[in-house]
């Protein structure tokens, strides 16, 4: 296993930047997942980590290698498809063989290999059969088989539980996390599912227009999401954003809806709003930190019930406040219903600002 | 669901859809009496005599069937049989060469028009079609020259050259449609899986698309193998002459032998015959693959 580095890394098709002058250090042994939404670059950063396309600029290192210029075959790598990628006209067998069989080991020590990582993912079985005749989660298994049987410096995976229905996905995700944290693996993992990344990752990159917005662990990238594309991507429920506008009488700062009413700041929050760079303010809040008030209460601003969604443990609001949604989790004994009047209070600790003009997320001067 | 909704409406409608399905029937069995009466015909007349060939009304069933028309064509001793398996043997060859030539170049090609982006990708692509908008005659007197220009002309070299220009075309749409359809990760993960983007090819895409290079060669095969007015046009040695011209111009230059020319017709049609039911298996899935997800 390796460190993997990656330096400025850039990705032009003409005048678009698919990957735009991305850097994240992978150490020796992490997980790292790449999240963002469809077209956010991760999965052209991982191809470039692959060798699959050239790089337009900066720089790759595996290990201590410079990979920039190498073939994929060179880089010792091992991937994972999100659609599994299994040769179809070869066996389960001789799909897990064939990595080693590039690399010209012996016949017996293919067989072992093999069967070594067949008893590993319980898919000695199937050995003899050839893909189309195995179900999706068995797919998926041979395809991670065929990663293992090598002992490559880095796994990549590219949305590989994707394809599996909810309950064999979550399933597969411990079993994932379980073979890295025994391997003690270095993994780069790509996924549109901020969950996924959330629950598996030792590091999360959140992409976004080919741009490394944050990278750091999910623990602190959901705490502490840098700007409003972080915010509203990672968490479910998204963290719920509201703009207003920032006012100041005498000593006191107060955030301004265009409806008219008023939230003040406390002393903390106001010397973050201070240091935007005009006045708007956009207030992010997460669900478990919202109060509900059924009658109008000092502090709390007034909304209206849109959507209720009882999950079962969790009921989930939907409260539009003017324009913008504001969800609010409750006990699901409560009684709520749609078009209720209701006023939303936010908690000022555990509140985020962010810069209305720059989206980043405010910090006291 | 369809089976809920099919249960429904046939109740309902019944008849419309059986009315329809009868009509289907019987244009298809007019189709099927329109294209093998023909052969049928083809094979009866080959099995009679000349005098019983010439009858009128027409024998309808060889009253003395004979396969002395075939014994006389496959026996290289008479004339007739010497020249006639000579013209095999020519068609033979120049069929063979041009299918052969033709995957060795369509195959590459597909699988970059397919794989590659490069400058002039497109408009390669649609320049190879262009030739297709034209009928084969438009180019014969340019292709006749340029033949001369190369000294190629009454050799076999020529034809072959002229049915890869034909062919090609749709060798290439068709294959480049096939390598579409197998997805670009199965040599991606090959590539890191250790092989070169060769080998990714050989070992992993070539096997995968044989379905489709079988169809293509049927294709050319058969194209080059019936071809008639570029080798009645370019051949003028008689050892040299194809079937089709062969049979031609052999059979009619004096009172024609319409028993011998049934016979050399249905020899000619047995290898495309023999071809197209080995291999069909291999053709129906190239032009059926990708209908379905696999």
């Amino acid at each position: 296993m390796a460190q993997v580095v990656l330096r400025e890394v850039v990705k032009t098709y003409g005048n678009l930047y698919a990957v735009n002058h991305v850097s994240l250090t992978v150490e020796d042994g992490e997980f790292v997942a790449l999240v963002g939404p469809s077209g956010c670059g991760k999965t052209t950063t991982l191809n470039l980590v692959a060798g699959l396309m050239p790089i337009s600029g900066g720089d790759i290192y595996i290990g201590d290698t410079l990979v920039n210029d190498l073939d994929p075959k060179d880089r010792d790598i091992a991937m994972v498809f999100q659609n599994y990628a299994l040769y179809p006209n070869k066996t389960v067998f001789q799909n897990l063989a064939f990595p080693l069989k590039m690399r010209k080991l012996a016949k017996p020590d293919i067989e072992r290999k093999v069967m070594e990582a067949a008893k590993v993912l319980d898919i000695v079985h199937l050995l003899k059969r050839l893909p189309r005749e195995l179900s999706g989660g068995q797919q998926q298994r041979v395809a991670l088989g065929r990663a293992l049987v090598r002992d490559p410096k880095v796994f990549l995976m590219d949305e590989p539980l994707s394809n599996l229905d909810a309950k064999l996905r979550v399933q597969m995700r411990s079993e994932l996390k379980r073979f890295q944290r025994d391997l003690s693996a270095t993994v780069i993992y790509v996924t549109h599912d901020q969950l996924e990344a959330v629950t598996m990752a030792d590091k999360m990159a959140v992409m976004s227009g080919g741009v490394l917005q944050q990278y750091d662990s999910p623990a602190q990238v959901f705490d502490n999401p840098v700007n409003t594309f972080v915010a509203s991507f990672v968490g479910s429920p998204a963290m719920s954003l509201v703009p207003l506008t920032a006012v100041t009488r005498g000593t006191d700062m107060s955030l301004q809806s265009p409806e008219g009413w008023n939230l003040s700041l406390s002393p903390a929050n106001a010397r973050k709003a201070l240091s935007a760079s005009s006045d708007k303010i956009v207030l992010g809040a997460r669900h478990s930190t919202v109060r509900l008030h059924k009658q109008a209460s000092p502090g709390a601003v007034p909304g209206k019930v849109y959507t209720v969604e009882p999950t079962g443990d969790i009921t989930f609001v939907q409260v539009y406040l003017g324009a913008a949604v504001v969800v609010v989790s409750l006990e699901p004994s409560v009684a709520i219903s749609p078009d209720e009047p209701v006023w939303i209070e936010f908690d000022q600790n555990k509140m985020h600002l962010f810069d209305g003009e720059t989206t980043m997320a405010l910090k006291a001067a | 669901m369809t089976s809920t909704l099919a249960d429904t409406s046939r109740s309902a409608a019944r008849k419309p859809i059986d009315w329809w399905r009868w009509s289907g029937r019987v244009f298809l069995l007019f189709l099927l009496i329109f294209t093998v009466l023909p052969m049928a015909w083809m094979v009866l007349t080959s099995l009679k005599s000349q005098f019983a060939a010439m009858q009128y009304p027409p024998q309808w069933w060889p009253a003395e069937p004979t396969l002395e028309n075939y014994r006389k064509l496959l026996d290289p001793s008479n004339s007739v049989g010497h020249e006639f398996l000579q013209y095999f043997w020519n068609s033979l060859y120049v069929s063979v060469a041009t299918t052969i030539l033709g995957v060795v170049v369509a195959v590459p090609a597909a699988y970059a028009f397919s794989r590659f982006r490069f400058p002039g990708r497109t408009f390669l692509f649609f320049a190879v079609l262009v030739r297709n908008m034209f009928p084969a005659v438009v180019f014969l007197m340019p292709l006749f020259l340029l033949m001369r220009r190369l000294g190629l002309v009454g050799t076999h070299t020529s034809l072959i050259l002229t049915y890869l220009t034909f062919g090609l075309p749709l060798s290439i749409w068709l294959l480049k449609g096939f390598y579409d359809n197998i997805p670009i990760q199965l040599e991606q993960a090959a590539r890191i899986d250790g092989a070169t983007r060769f080998q990714a090819f050989y070992m992993i895409v070539l096997p995968l698309s044989s379905p489709g290079i079988i169809a293509t060669s049927i294709f050319s095969f058969i194209g080059a193998w019936n071809e008639y007015v570029y080798a009645v046009t370019f051949l003028n040695n008689k050892d040299k002459l194809t079937l089709p011209v062969g049979i031609q111009r052999y059979f009619t230059e004096f009172a024609t032998d319409w028993p011998g020319l049934m016979a050399a017709t249905f020899l000619m049609s047995v290898p495309v015959v023999v071809l197209f039911l080995v291999l069909q298996k291999y053709f129906v899935r190239a032009l059926t693959e990708g209908a379905v997800k696999s």
